[in-house]
């Protein structure tokens, strides 16, 4: 077990407890039952699902992160590069139109059609990048040219549908309800939210392990990990599969939130030893922890409507892209 | 007096607004009104019956389409674009502007001013008693604290038009009561902390619909349709139907 | 035994090899040699498994390499590719231990003798980026023989060092011969492969135009038909140099 673990699961440890104090209304941790009525409820029902769920959100794409760089070889990848998180985006707007027709409970619609766009946009992208994938047939590093060529065409896709979407909205409120929730949140979130999310991404973080090794070996390059036996087209599936499951079950519940596949890795590779693998574990905790960390912020920020998640961390992550631009050019990555 | 069957001595008119379209196909014949808003096309946003949908035409606001219709008169909000307005004056178009009622009373002043402009006074005279009776306040109820959760979870301000429906019915401004000002905003947490006796919900965020609002003990929760709060004139019987069912309900 | 028949390769559209076929034997240096765009590199990639053929089938040990699994394929053959392109600022034994992964464990003790073998030793902890070219050319080829493949495909692995790493290297891969491995080099350098290597594939347009031990294969008759330069070989065996005429 590496540094970067203990480091994370402690720091993790010491964020939610503190993120259960966080909101606007003060409860005494001594004294839960004076602190007004309901307040065990709001304790155990508003804001214990809500920090699972950041942690679940944040573990899910902190590790999707750490895969993408892995999978491409680049400090610089991000899940939203992919098209999976715009594509579950797509699908979840499309929910305000279709999701009356489909044969469930109104509230699951939306998190079932983002999902069910995550799985499109997985399919699309295994289909298209899935040929480029080396079978020696390419020129080498066409795969990967490919897979992220795919990945930003499904993204502006996604991105353009939405936006034709929103200037279809049949009126001014189903517009204001996309818009919000296009920037991701974990406003009063309950448990429904958390036992969708967290199974999917528990599941989708054991696919992105088992790709560990295979990404490893990518280190020397793509011809040199196929010579070590690296099933390209295997390792792409592991890879869509796990993303497409933590990012898709993210929006699915959140709406859109960014930036954490990207910055988690970086704060996490100085403390290990910098193989792909070893980032993975470390990332979901620092993800969670981030997450967690920007959510509980946000909660306590005297603002007159609580600032949105998806808007805090861009806010955050914008800034610490073009410092990791700047140190890029400068050679220090 | 004008003679009820003289539809052609009456001003043809365009609504540009919903609230004044639920006016109109209250009071006025089919025949004078030659457009409504776009708005009123949309049942979640309109308070019109669906039978009076189908026999109304429509435009986009556009003031070409207004044009096109010809009216005498177009009923627009307090909130037209003054350049849209003073297109339409200089093309001979009157347009006549109505803001949103802050009480019942202004409420019935506004469907006596477009009986009067429209020529159907004596529609409209029949429409405001109906809106007194159903309004008319109970004065041995018992004020019950209320608090109403619009879309976006705000609140109503103590000069609203609902929030004066809510009073005429037994319900107390919980909001008000509590410092909250028109248009606040109100968290699901907050909420918690202080919880109304009565709570209506008329909008739908993560808040709005959370699972544990359907197991507070001391908070009475009801839906509440948010197009019963967008307009004064005729939604105000139903508005007033709806809120004497919670009350009955409550005892 | 590592055996190509009759080979074809199509690289979009164009032919890159012709009907070649050769068969190379374990504990021997074979050297492939030709101008650029030869097809060196592809009937290297071929021979790895890492390239389909059109037509014709590589085989090791009489089993095509087309019907051995993955895993199986990398446990007996290690490819060292031409340009290092190592994407994270790894330590240079955790490079080294990649080369275990078609066995799935960890080889302490293999890594171990590869890095002695290449005399790694003071150098595993460091970071790659802070390696020379020479040291990071020996880490990579610790890599592969970490792996204790039977056969070792290595692309111009001399192109960018020095003398001294030239001869150092060479002199490695003389010792894994010597135990028993199986090496194929794409060599750039004739008299690399004239003084070094036990047998020598000379490649023109794709096609083999000789194949033999290094005074017959790379003959002036030879040279200047492929290379078109009219060329002599001065000194002694094991260390002859070229000179044009």
């Amino acid at each position: 077990m590496n540094r970067a673990v203990w480091v994370f699961a402690g720091l993790l440890a010491l964020l939610l407890p503190l993120s259960l104090l966080a909101g606007r209304v003060w409860i005494d941790p001594f004294d839960v039952a004076g602190s007004g009525p309901n307040a065990a409820i709001i304790l155990m029902e508003l804001r214990l699902p809500r920090a699972i769920l950041a942690v679940v959100i944040g573990a899910g794409l902190g590790a999707a992160g750490a895969a993408m760089q892995g999978y491409l070889r680049n400090p610089l990848a991000d899940p939203g590069l992919f098209g999976i998180a715009p594509m579950a985006a797509l699908g979840a707007v499309a929910s305000f139109w279709f999701g009356a027709a489909l044969p469930v409970p109104p509230q699951w619609s939306l998190p079932l059609m983002a999902l069910a766009g995550a799985m499109l946009g997985m399919v699309a992208l295994a289909l298209i990048a899935g040929r480029g994938v080396s079978d020696g047939a390419g020129s080498v590093g066409s795969g990967l040219a490919l897979f992220t060529l795919a990945g930003l065409m499904i993204a502006s896709l996604a991105g353009a549908l939405t936006a034709l979407a929103i200037t279809l909205a049949p009126n001014a409120f189903a517009l204001s309800q996309i818009v919000l929730w296009l920037n991701g949140a974990l406003t009063d979130r309950s448990w429904h939210e958390v036992w969708l999310a967290a199974p999917l991404v528990a599941l989708g973080l054991g696919v992105l392990a088992a790709a560990g090794r295979s990404l490893d070996a990518l280190t020397l390059g793509e011809e040199a990990a196929r010579s070590l036996g690296v099933d390209p087209k295997r390792l792409l599936a592991l890879l869509v599969a796990g993303v497409g499951l933590t990012v898709g079950a993210s929006v699915a519940v959140a709406g859109i939130i960014g930036f954490v596949g990207l910055i988690v890795p970086h704060l996490v590779r100085p403390l290990t030893d910098r193989m792909p693998s070893s980032l993975m574990l470390p990332s979901a905790l620092a993800g969670a922890c981030l997450v967690l960390a920007a959510d509980s912020i946000v909660r306590i920020l005297p603002l007159v409507t609580e600032l949105r998640l998806g808007i805090a961390l861009s806010l955050i992550g914008a800034p610490f892209f073009l410092w990791l631009l700047l140190r890029l050019r400068r050679g220090q990555v | 007096m004008e003679a009820p069957g003289n539809v052609a001595a009456r001003p043809a008119i365009v609504s540009l607004n919903p609230c004044l379209d639920a006016i109109l196909v209250a009071i006025a014949p089919p025949e004078q009104v030659l457009a409504l808003s776009h708005y009123s096309r949309d049942p979640a946003s309109s308070s019109l019956p669906p039978q009076a949908r189908a026999r109304f035409a429509f435009t986009g606001g556009t003031a070409e389409e207004v044009l096109a219709a010809a009216p005498d008169l177009v009923l627009a909000s307090t909130f037209i674009e003054p350049a849209t307005r003073d297109a339409f004056e200089r093309l001979g178009i009157r347009v006549a502007t109505f803001g949103a009622p802050a009480t019942v009373a202004d409420s019935i002043t506004q469907v006596r001013a477009v009986a009067e402009l429209t020529g159907n006074a004596a529609q409209g005279e029949r429409l405001i008693a109906a809106m007194a009776a159903a309004t008319r306040p109970d004065p041995a109820a018992r004020p019950i604290p209320t608090l109403l959760w619009q879309p976006g979870q705000i609140v109503p301000g103590e000069q609203t038009l609902i929030a004066d429906l809510l009073r005429r019915h037994g319900f107390a401004n919980f909001a008000a009561a509590r410092g909250l000002g028109q248009a606040d905003y109100v968290a699901l947490e907050s909420l918690l902390a202080a919880p109304p006796a009565v709570l209506l919900v008329a909008g739908d965020s993560a808040g709005q619909s959370h699972p544990l609002l359907t197991r507070l003990k001391d908070t009475r929760v009801e839906p509440f349709a948010g197009n019963l709060i967008n307009c004064g004139g005729p939604s105000v019987m139903a508005a007033s139907t709806r809120l004497r069912a919670i009350r009955a309900g409550l005892e | 035994m590592l055996t190509a028949e009759n080979l074809a390769l199509v690289r979009g559209h164009r032919p890159v090899l012709t009907d070649v076929s050769a068969r190379l034997e374990p504990g021997t240096i074979t050297a492939i040699v030709g101008p650029n765009g030869a097809g060196k590199s592809s009937l290297l990639l071929a021979l790895a498994g890492l390239l389909p053929a059109q037509s014709g089938a590589v085989t090791l040990d009489g089993r095509a390499l087309a019907n051995l699994g993955l895993s199986e394929r990398a446990r007996q053959i290690g490819y060292l590719p031409q340009t290092p392109d190592i994407a994270w600022d790894v330590a240079a034994e955790k490079l080294i231990a990649l080369g275990r992964l078609p066995h799935g464990d960890d080889g302490h003790a293999a890594v171990a003798a590869a890095i002695t073998a290449l005399a790694l030793e003071p150098l595993r902890a460091r970071p790659v980026s802070q390696l020379s070219g020479g040291e990071r050319a020996r880490v990579l080829l610790a890599r592969v023989l970490a792996g204790e493949p039977a056969w070792i495909l290595a692309d111009e692995p001399l192109a960018a060092l020095d003398l001294a790493h030239q001869l150092n290297l060479i002199a490695h891969f003389k010792a894994c011969a010597r135990g028993g491995q199986g090496v194929v080099l794409v060599l750039h350098d004739l008299a690399l492969a004239m003084n070094h290597a036990s047998r020598v594939l000379v490649l023109h347009e794709g096609a083999l135009v000789a194949d033999g031990p290094p005074d017959i294969a790379l003959a002036p008759a030879v040279i200047e038909k492929v290379w078109g330069v009219a060329i002599q070989w001065l000194g002694e065996p094991g260390r002859k140099a070229l000179s044009p005429v």
